[in-house]
């Protein structure tokens, strides 16, 4: 491509709004003050589990400011919807959440009223005069448990607590095991996380009663299923809501789907004609806001006494908390998806269930589900490198799967139900798998762990590889508008912190022959851009990157057509079209065009995570002293964001593992609703990350890019535990993804074999 | 996280304050820099009628050496503390101001708020506790002293009126070369401790403790001086089998409630006998 600048694709471009974040300059929804703005205050369930036998708004209503007050009889009997269509089941529709509660409450933070006051402080003092009459009821808190018989049921409608059964078969299961020279087996724990952005939940809603328009701000991640969720619930039509992102102090899964507030908030302002602000406070995104990955997994891995892995077991029961949101059963499906990984099994078999508890809502956290799967897969493989005496790196570069098997494909064989076949389109796994261990100086780090412990130091290795499942479809849809030398690019995107808008400038500005500066990403209004299905899943890049590129090979064509020649032959170049004999038409003249890119499937692509540790027996407390995270992203288009992107998810990850824990009591009470309990990293705690950039183009995209907005968490549970394991030593049996002081200084001076839940572990 | 309403009055003068507490009842608060007080009205935890702002108030920020006691101001920052020059005698003051949270709530944190406060997990509370520091409250009934060990009650509680104002601490320690350390174990830097330690002790010219301190926080429900576990030491040389011992003792002296499910209470036990040893091998080991 012949270009003024040279080319953009690759390129490290600064941030855009970099500066404008940093200054302060840039509205988030807090921000938004409109006149005659009136504040919303929620009243939630205290209790986890409770008949509702009423709610009693008359002192709220009488105090001075107080707008209005309204419960569940004062709105219509709707469900919240599955967003997904593959992440349904009749049982999980059944245990949508309503945006308020009806005749139970189900998790404590769960939205009984809502209070509207001119002012928001009027708002909370009136909310605590609600009176919420509860009559309690036995919660279900147990993951492993909720769906047996005889438990407590959440949801009368539904004949247990269990809302999908997913199976899994691969190969002669039983003939791997009876080939089997050793087999290991353990029940692991993922522990309740959050993804708790900077910014908490807030949202806008204003109804124009001339127009009949109702605009919310703060809708982001999502914003065209939002507006056509209000748009049903309102009984308004599509073009009548205007769903509006603001700057947002991070996304990460959670922020943007549609929520109760989002439903709650939009119908307030079109009752009272008014504006309707409300701002979630810590405490509350702390119980409302989606959590994350409680998960327990049954697992038997067998092998034979070389080191080749021959096949496993999982028998697994993922918490979705007290209902089905908007993401549905994903976090039972994504951790099907991902759990065998990259190795070569003769064969497998997977149960996992779907279950409720009662306690908040669980969806996606950055890395969903591949998170999960690659603790418990990977954890297993270290175990069972212990038990054969074995490197863990040497046992895994025998099992994963050969280059020349690609593409390849795990397909369910009889018996299984609710899956898809697993199918890696491209990759070499040996070579990436050596290419990471090169960055990490593998070698290196065990010989340091040695010398460690030959000064009686407490020194460890650990990792973890997977595959990542990225970039779903359907489809993303641009318009490119050329404005002499501008070009501005309406796509259906969300930005939440990612960066996507500087990473899509680049890519329309290379394909252009433009400035990077001429061109802009416009995104925030549903009113002005295409229909677009949202951030997540590491698919804007993608997804709009190509539909960029669509668009463009669309412009070629059509200015081709204006002077007569082929496509390939067109020259563009600052909003112009130059054809081979020189004749030139300006692009403006082309109007808008349209390009779209179609996707099936997933891409998926390999990656790991290489950490070394040291613990002190004293106190339990763990020091990562180096942490390197190497992911193939099939083609990087601004390195530097992108390095931030995997070092930022690893991060993340290592808080997870380290202090981070959504704490909840047998009566169902959260314990961890401050950042003083829900403990997340600052500088101090963290290490500087290696990166190891992997570059294996994606054949399933003309750009050949794979996503890595979420690579950096996905082993990073995995790779964390297994060091903090291989420090402490013989028996430590540690089966929890989490590693906090005390578990820690449990295992190292106990060095008894407790579940992540402090129960025995099971039998090996 | 909106307080709910109070009535906020800044005084000008010490005199100011009093007579506002007299006026305002049983049920006023005093703010100074907020960093505890703040957070417990945002969650409504705390109610008061009125808060009496003393941040203006001169005069109490003065860090004073005489009598062989160190005389600390209630508006004296955790800074200020952390930034001072105080000789060994005092370190552990020092310390224990720099392991306070943050650099932004040592900038506004004051040492007055920190003891009334009476969090279990205050380092300040367990500093005065080893040192006997005496706390000077004034009302307009007079002025008392309270020696540390009477004036935690239980957590948040404290032996101070309604209508008494925090307005010094003066800590004690013997002259002849007595030193004092403070040790703690927080997950993250500035998290309330799991469990801490202020110690002292003055060595002698054959090696043997004496005037040992020991005082514990975060393992109660208030800062907990390990008596049994300095009488262990006292006349013994510092080696390390009688550190070992008065570690082991002073886990002892842990309340055996102690512990919430962060750290359970024999965690918390574990990290008072390794902060014991730690300090106290600091105080042979450092000239």
């Amino acid at each position: 491509m012949t270009t003024a600048h040279g080319p953009l694709i690759g390129v490290s471009a600064p941030r855009r709004k970099n500066l404008e974040l940093l200054a302060g300059k840039a509205t988030y929804v807090a921000d938004i003050g409109l006149e005659g703005q009136a504040y919303a205050r929620v009243v939630r369930s205290s209790s986890a589990h409770a008949r509702l036998l009423g709610v009693d708004c008359s002192d709220a209503l009488r105090v001075p400011g107080v707008l209005d007050v309204i419960t569940a009889a004062d709105i219509d009997d709707i469900r919240i919807p599955i967003r997904l269509p593959f992440a349904e089941s009749p049982e999980a529709n059944r245990a949508l959440q309503a945006p308020l509660a009806r005749d139970v409450v189900r998790y404590v933070g769960e939205p009984v009223a809502v209070v509207v006051a001119t002012d928001p402080y009027v708002a909370e003092d009136a909310a605590e005069l609600v009176l919420v009459d509860l009559e309690e009821m036995d919660p279900v808190v147990d993951t492993a448990t909720a769906g047996e018989p005889g438990r407590p049921r959440l949801h009368s409608s539904l004949g247990s607590n269990t809302v999908n059964q997913l199976a899994f078969r691969y190969g002669d299961i039983d003939a791997a095991f009876a080939e089997a020279d050793i087999v290991v087996r353990r029940r692991l724990r993922v522990h309740r996380l959050a993804a708790a952005p900077m910014e908490t939940r807030g949202l806008v809603a204003d109804y124009d009663r001339n127009s009949g328009v109702l605009t919310l701000w703060g809708g982001a991640k999502v914003k065209h299923f939002t507006r056509s969720l209000l748009a049903r619930v309102l009984g308004l039509e599509p073009d009548k809501v205007r769903v509006v992102e603001v700057e947002v102090g991070g996304g990460f899964g959670t922020r943007g789907e549609p929520y109760p507030e989002d439903v709650l908030i939009a119908w307030l302002a079109r009752r009272l004609e008014r504006p309707v602000q409300w701002i979630e406070d810590r405490w509350e995104h702390m119980v409302a806001t989606n959590h994350a990955r409680e998960q327990e997994h049954d697992i038997e891995l067998a092998a034979t006494a070389e080191g080749q892995m021959l096949g496993f077991r999982v028998r697994g029961w993922c918490d979705h908390g007290a209902y089905i949101r908007t993401q549905g059963l994903l976090p039972v499906v994504l951790p099907m998806l991902h759990m065998p990984g990259p190795y070569q099994w003769q064969a497998f078999s997977m149960d996992l269930d779907a279950v409720l508890t009662n306690r908040t809502p669980v969806g996606t956290y950055r890395g969903p589900g591949m998170t999960e799967a690659t603790f418990v897969r990977e954890r297993m493989v270290d175990i069972l490198a212990a038990e054969l005496h074995m490197d863990p790196a040497d046992l895994r570069r025998r099992n994963l799967i050969p280059a020349e098997s690609m593409p390849f494909v795990f397909n369910p064989g009889p018996g299984s139900s609710g899956v898809m076949p697993i199918a890696y389109q491209s990759g070499d796994f040996v070579e990436s798998f050596d290419e990471m261990l090169a960055a990490a100086d593998y070698h290196e780090l065990r010989a340091g762990r040695q010398r460690a412990r030959s000064r009686d130091g407490k020194a460890g290795v650990g990792m973890a590889v997977y595959i990542e499942f990225a970039a779903v479809g359907p489809f993303e849809e641009v318009d490119i508008i050329c404005d002499g030398r501008g070009v501005t690019v309406r796509a259906g995107v969300g930005s939440v912190g990612q960066g996507v808008e500087t990473a899509l400038a680049q890519i329309a500005a290379e394909l252009l022959g433009a400035e990077l500066e001429d061109v802009s990403v416009e995104f925030h209004d549903t009113a002005e851009i295409p229909q677009g299905f949202g951030a997540f899943a590491s698919r804007s890049t993608v997804l709009v990157g190509n539909a960029i590129a669509a668009a463009v090979n669309e412009i070629r064509i059509k200015s081709a057509e204006l002077l007569g020649c082929g496509p390939d032959g067109i020259e563009l170049h600052r909003g112009n079209a130059t054809g081979p004999d020189g004749r030139t038409v300006p692009l403006a003249e082309l109007g808008g065009v349209r390009g779209r890119f179609d996707k099936d499937g997933l891409t998926a692509s390999f990656g790991g995570a290489v950490c070394s540790a040291s613990v002190d027996p004293a106190d339990g407390r763990v020091r990562l002293d180096r942490f390197l995270v190497a992911h193939d992203v099939g083609r990087a288009v601004n390195p530097r964001l992108l390095r931030g992107q995997l070092a930022g998810a690893a991060s993340q990850g290592i808080g997870g593992a380290l202090f981070e824990e959504l704490a909840y009591d047998d009566n169902g009470q959260p314990l961890s609703v401050t950042l003083a309990d829900y403990m997340m990293p600052t500088a101090a705690e963290l290490t500087p990350v290696d990166l190891a950039v992997i570059e294996h183009g994606s054949p399933s995209n003309p750009l050949g890019i794979k996503g890595g907005g979420e690579a950096g968490m996905v082993g990073s549970l995995g790779a964390v535990v297994n060091a903090v394991a291989d420090a402490i030593g013989d028996g430590a049996d540690l089966l929890s993804s989490s590693v906090s002081p005390a578990r820690v200084w449990r295992a190292l001076n106990h060095q008894s074999s407790l579940d992540g839940a402090g129960r025995p572990a099971m039998e090996t | 996280m909106k307080p709910a309403p109070f009535a906020y009055a800044a005084a000008e003068s010490l005199e100011e304050v009093l007579a506002l507490l007299g006026e305002a009842g049983d049920d006023a608060k005093l703010l100074a820099g907020g960093q505890s007080l703040l957070p417990l009205l945002a969650y409504r935890l705390a109610r008061p009628s009125h808060v009496i702002d003393i941040g203006a108030v001169p005069a109490l920020d003065a860090i004073d050496e005489r009598d062989g006691r160190l005389r600390v101001g209630a508006l004296v920052r955790h800074a200020a503390l952390e930034r001072c020059e105080l000789n060994g005698r005092w370190q552990a003051v020092r310390e224990a101001a720099a392991l306070i949270g943050h650099l932004p709530i040592r900038m506004r944190g004051t040492l007055g708020g920190s003891l009334a406060h009476a969090d279990p997990a205050g380092e300040l509370g367990v500093v005065a506790t080893a040192l006997d520091a005496d706390i000077v409250l004034r009302s307009v009934r007079g002025e008392r002293t309270v020696p540390a060990a009477e004036f935690f009650i239980a957590p948040l509680i404290t032996a101070a009126a309604p209508d008494e104002v925090l307005v010094e601490a003066r800590f004690t320690a013997p002259a002849g070369g007595f030193r004092s350390v403070f040790e703690e174990f927080s997950p993250r830097v500035g998290d309330f401790a799991y469990a801490s330690v202020a110690a002292g002790c003055r060595v002698d010219a054959d090696g043997a403790a004496h005037d040992v301190r020991i005082a514990l926080g975060s393992v109660g429900p208030t800062p907990i001086r390990a008596s049994a576990a300095e009488e262990s030491l006292t006349g013994s040389a510092l080696h390390d089998a009688a550190i070992a011992e008065c570690a082991r003792m002073a886990a002892t002296a842990c309340d055996p409630s102690a512990g919430d499910w962060h750290a359970d209470g024999e965690y918390r036990r574990a990290l008072v006998a390794s902060l014991v040893e730690r300090a106290l091998t600091r105080l042979r080991d450092t000239p």
